[in-house]
């Protein structure tokens, strides 16, 4: 599967990657702006992505904006709610008001840090990802 | 903040909202175990606390917890679509607790930071058998099957963050020799290094790339990490190890230490705290808390990695903080030295100069009387809980001892919102489940005939009582069972020796039942695996005691038992009269003084044994000479010269006779030293203005052997 | 602090050596001289005003105030059965701590801190008396130059005869 993540801590960035690299390739972006890009590319190419991993708090743009984002240029697009992108996000922000915009804004799991990787694991599965 | 930090507000909400539902669930379950069948709001609401719980625990991911709610969902969904009747109800009501007891065990490994372990297979076959037995009593009568459920699994997950099991949490100090070059690079080098094993990390100074003369800074202080692995301390120190390095040092943190170091190096990775509040404007901060919208956490700084800091500070809003009881303790002490110290200030003996006026002093006194008092009041509110919990685990205790025992037994409660100090609740919990294994255990009769030919009701009843009066509460388990057999105590006292040779007839009432609390006894001769033998009682007794309470049991054969637990509404302050008997100082409870008054000695009445009463107003009061019955010195004896205070407990008086009267204060309660056994009359001590110590006179004991007496 | 003074105590029955060990705090009582192990012993402060606390044993003399804190005092010529004495500017309280209990111990006078060897410790001659009553608090003699001194066990000094309810319902009968 193809992967995108958005983090800009150099240490999440690198276990993520290590961790997201066995299920498929993983493009990387610092920054919030840059996801979004990234995520049209991939659209612009027909190859898009089956999975974003998004940090909240990043520059430029944070990770409810990239989000929100996604969701609209999908919507605009008519992609069908079955079809759309599977997002997670990931922070250490675990309020419950922070989990419910992610949630409102359609995030499909929004994941404590630090990652709990076995459960991470079951997520992909439930999200029928691996 | 630091708790914050590693409180995942989620998981926390999941746990509280759970508990809740658990909690309600019970309740409603503890009130029908004995209805005839669950009524449809019940159903209803059963339902849907499982689907509720089954819901937020798929978003969590704990599966074991999804699985076993959404089971007993299907099975009240069964109920609710087709209301069958010849429900088991009693199989049902256990299978409900079973389930509420799992997810509780799974929701204390949560607590636990452990891992949702527990087997949910066993249950589920359970509930599949039952559901299967349902289904077909359903088939049986007639009824259609409701059409399968949509299976409405959550399609939005939340991941709680990992529990600090496996990570763990270093600070590292590298010191370099002070001829180390560019020693900014040397320290890169670590921070490199770590980040092969690093979950999160954090060091100063921070700019150890872009700024050369932080080598100085390093070369000064050292380089500070913190650093978030799963690496023991020996593989840290092995990859942050150089030649240069002249002393590493290693401490491992907790996780609440992690946090708080986060937060000192402004790392606001965390809930945006107040911090940097001051530059907002200040229209901003007026605002409600808003709620997250897209685009409050950016970051500012186009700079990867350290040092984050929000674009937009969120205002943040903390409605309700928990707080460790032992901090609530400190500070009650500690207002508990102020009462006094303020007594000390505002009674001192050098403002006792005849004469002497000071309005101002006075005026800034009463202010601080004012504060102090209100200071008080909100620790105590702060500290204050209903029984309701209490009172629900006993319900849950009298259903599991009593389906043990084969008893039917209902439990009624009365009172469950009386508050009480926290600290007290801790204490009455054990001895009040004491009381109530025992009222199922032996109160209640074992064969129904016994109770039917009586005259009772075939099932037993339990009565739970809680009420506040006069500065205590009483909280009292009530059965309707055997009662207490008075031969039957005396003689096994007699049996074990503990009584000597004293007939039956030395001893009141309430002496005998008093037996059942010392060391040692117990007239039922089996042991059961739920009151256990003699021991307890006794123990209970003295864990009431401990807290300044009492028991005071009540029983008529055949009729049934009470056993009350009378303790005091709170530990720590009281209002409380301050008087001198001879050269003693007592003090009475505010709550418990009726009047003062100045008789002749024409009004008192010594009958032929030498009690003494005083006759007021056609009423006839006990009266006791306390300066005879404690033996203090220097006391007057002629009612005239004195002054009569009369006493009131529970509707029954009793009057003293003091010297003086001397005020009326706080009085900040400590306990008698264990040392000295617990002394009639006599709950407690105090420190007075002057530093010296006046006894806290227990009225209801006064009024109690005075009674008993006459 | 409980497991310390479980420790001294404990010291003391294996007769290990530590600083204080051999150290004791004599006193006089009457004509016969005591010593307590000065483990035991917190602090030494000057007679106080006592508050009578009423239906106690009679040694018990009541509660005083120590900064804040409120201690029981006992009287110990009291409770060795002699007669009470008049308290004079000489009468001292010794504050001991046993077991975590703290206790003030009325003495007529201080005497001097005393080491006293193992070897001069002789135990008491086990009597078949009656009164075993005061000798129970006493666990050996000390035979110094001119004196002998008791050495006493604080916990059994301490230590309240086990008055079970029952007696306490007989004493309320009696009244």
């Amino acid at each position: 599967m193809k992967i995108l993540m958005a983090e800009d801590d150099f240490a999440s960035r690198k276990f993520m990657d290590n961790y997201l690299s066995q299920y498929g390739e993983c493009d990387v972006t610092v920054d919030g702006e840059e996801a979004v890009d990234a995520f049209m590319m991939a659209l612009e190419d027909n190859e898009p992505y089956d999975l974003i991993c998004l940090d909240v708090m990043m520059p430029v743009m944070d990770g409810y904006q990239v989000l929100k984002a996604i969701r609209d240029i999908e919507t605009q697009r008519g992609i069908s709610k079955k079809k759309r992108v599977k997002v997670i996000m990931t922070s250490a922000l675990n309020e419950e008001r922070n989990v419910k915009t992610a949630f409102e804004l359609g995030c499909e799991a929004y994941s404590g840090k630090p990652i709990d990787v076995e459960k991470f694991d079951k997520l992909l599965k439930k999200l029928e990802l691996i | 903040m630091a708790e914050e930090l590693n409180n995942d507000g989620m998981l926390d909400m999941f746990l509280y909202e759970s508990g809740q539902l658990l909690e309600k669930l019970e309740g409603i379950i503890l009130e029908k175990q004995d209805a005839d069948c669950f009524d449809e709001s019940d159903i209803n609401e059963i339902f849907r606390i499982m689907h509720t719980i089954k819901g937020s625990s798929g978003i969590m991911m704990f599966e074991n917890i999804t699985k076993v709610t959404h089971r007993l969902e299907d099975v009240f969904f069964y109920l609710r679509e087709s209301q069958p009747d010849n429900v088991p109800h009693l199989e049902l009501v256990d299978k409900v607790l079973d389930v509420s007891d799992f997810v509780n065990g799974e929701m204390e490994k949560i607590k636990a930071g452990e891992k949702t372990d527990g087997d949910e297979g066993p249950l589920l076959k359970e509930l599949d058998d039952f559901l299967a037995k349902l289904k077909g009593e359903i088939k049986d009568q007639g009824i259609p099957l409701p059409k399968q459920k949509k299976n409405d699994e959550p399609s939005q997950f939340y991941i709680a963050p990992v529990a600090s099991e496996n990570s763990r949490f270093f600070q590292i100090v590298i010191h370099y020799r002070n001829d180390t070059m560019m020693s900014n690079l040397r320290a890169y080098a670590a921070t490199f290094a770590l980040k092969e094993v690093a979950e999160d990390m954090l060091y100063t100074p921070e700019d150890i790339m872009t700024n050369e003369s932080s080598a100085d800074v390093i070369l000064a202080e050292g380089f500070y990490i913190i650093l978030q692995t799963k690496s023991s301390a020996e593989e840290v120190h092995e990859l942050v190890d150089s030649t240069e390095a002249e002393n590493i040092e290693i401490t491992e943190l907790s996780a609440e230490e992690y946090g708080q170091k986060l937060v000192e190096h402004g790392r606001v990775d965390a809930p945006p705290a107040a911090s940097a509040k001051a530059s907002e404007p200040a229209k901003e901060e007026k605002k409600a808390p808003a709620p997250v919208v897209p685009g409050d956490y950016v970051v500012k700084s186009k700079e990867t990695g350290k040092g984050k800091t929000l674009a937009k500070n969120q205002p943040k809003k903390q409605s309700i903080i928990s707080v460790n009881v032992e901090k609530m303790d400190a500070l009650m002490d500690l207002i508990g030295e102020i009462v006094i110290a303020e007594a000390v200030v505002l009674q001192n003996p050098d403002l006792k100069v005849p004469g002497l006026e000071l309005p101002n002093f006075q005026k800034a006194g009463a202010q601080l009387s004012k504060i102090t008092t209100e200071l008080q009041e909100i620790i105590m509110s702060l500290r204050m809980m209903p029984l309701t919990n209490a009172f629900q685990k006993m319900k849950r205790i009298v259903f599991d001892v009593s389906r043990k025992l084969g008893k039917d037994i209902e439990v009624q409660v009365v009172g469950e919102n009386t508050e009480v100090d926290k600290n007290i609740i801790e204490h009455i919990t054990d001895p009040l489940m004491h009381l109530v294994r025992n009222s199922v255990d032996h109160g209640i009769e074992e064969n129904v005939e016994e109770r039917t030919s009586r005259g009772k009701p075939a099932k037993g009843r339990i009565t739970l009582e809680a009420k506040n009066e006069g500065g205590k509460v009483y909280i009292s388990v009530k059965d309707d069972g055997k009662g207490l057999s008075k031969e039957k105590l005396y003689e096994k006292a007699y049996s074990v020796g503990l009584i000597g040779e004293r007939p039956i007839t030395d001893f009141t009432d309430k002496e005998i039942y008093s037996f059942i609390t010392l060391p040692g006894f117990s007239t039922k001769e089996q042991v059961t695996e739920y009151s256990g033998r003699g021991v307890g009682m006794d123990v209970v007794v003295k864990n009431i005691q401990s807290i300044g309470g009492r028991l005071d049991i009540e029983s008529t054969e055949g009729a049934g038992s009470e056993m009350t637990l009378v303790i005091p509404l709170t530990l720590a302050i009281i209002n409380g009269i301050v008087v001198q008997i001879g050269s003693s100082s007592f003090v009475l409870e505010t709550a418990s003084v009726k009047t003062f008054m100045r008789i002749t000695s024409d009004s008192i009445i010594t009958e032929p044994d030498g009690e003494e009463y005083i006759v007021l107003r056609d009423e006839c009061y006990p009266f006791v000479r306390l300066n005879e019955k404690y033996n203090l010195k220097g006391a007057g004896t002629n009612v005239e010269d004195g002054i009569i205070v009369v006493l009131e407990h529970e509707s029954r008086q009793i009057c003293i006779l003091i010297d003086k009267l001397v005020q009326e204060q706080e009085i900040v309660v400590k306990p008698i030293p264990s040392y000295i056994k617990r002394v009639k009359g006599v709950s407690g001590c105090t420190q007075l203005g002057d530093g010296s110590i006046a006894l806290i006179l227990d009225i209801a004991s006064l009024v109690d052997n005075k009674e008993r007496r006459i | 602090m409980a497991e310390e003074i479980m420790e001294a105590a404990g010291l003391e029955e294996e007769a290990a050596d530590e600083s204080q060990k051999g150290q004791f705090m004599t006193f006089q009582t009457g004509k016969e001289f005591f010593g307590i192990g000065i483990s035991y012993i917190n602090e030494i402060i000057m007679m106080q005003p006592i508050t009578l606390v009423p239906e106690v044993e009679d040694y018990i003399k009541g509660l005083i105030n120590l900064r804040g804190k409120i201690i029981p005092v006992i009287d110990v010529r009291v409770r060795f059965k002699m007669p009470p004495a008049e308290y004079t500017d000489r009468t001292c309280i010794i504050i001991i701590n046993v077991k975590s209990m703290v206790i003030g111990l009325i003495v007529e006078q201080i005497a001097e801190v005393v080491n006293i060897s193992d070897d001069d410790i002789v135990p008491l001659p086990s009597l078949k008396r009656k009164e075993k009553e005061q000798n129970k608090y006493v666990y050996g003699l000390a035979r110094l130059e001119d004196s002998v001194k008791m050495l006493l066990d604080p916990e059994k000094l301490i230590k309240q005869e086990d008055l079970v309810k029952i007696e306490e319902n007989q004493e309320e009968e009696q009244e």
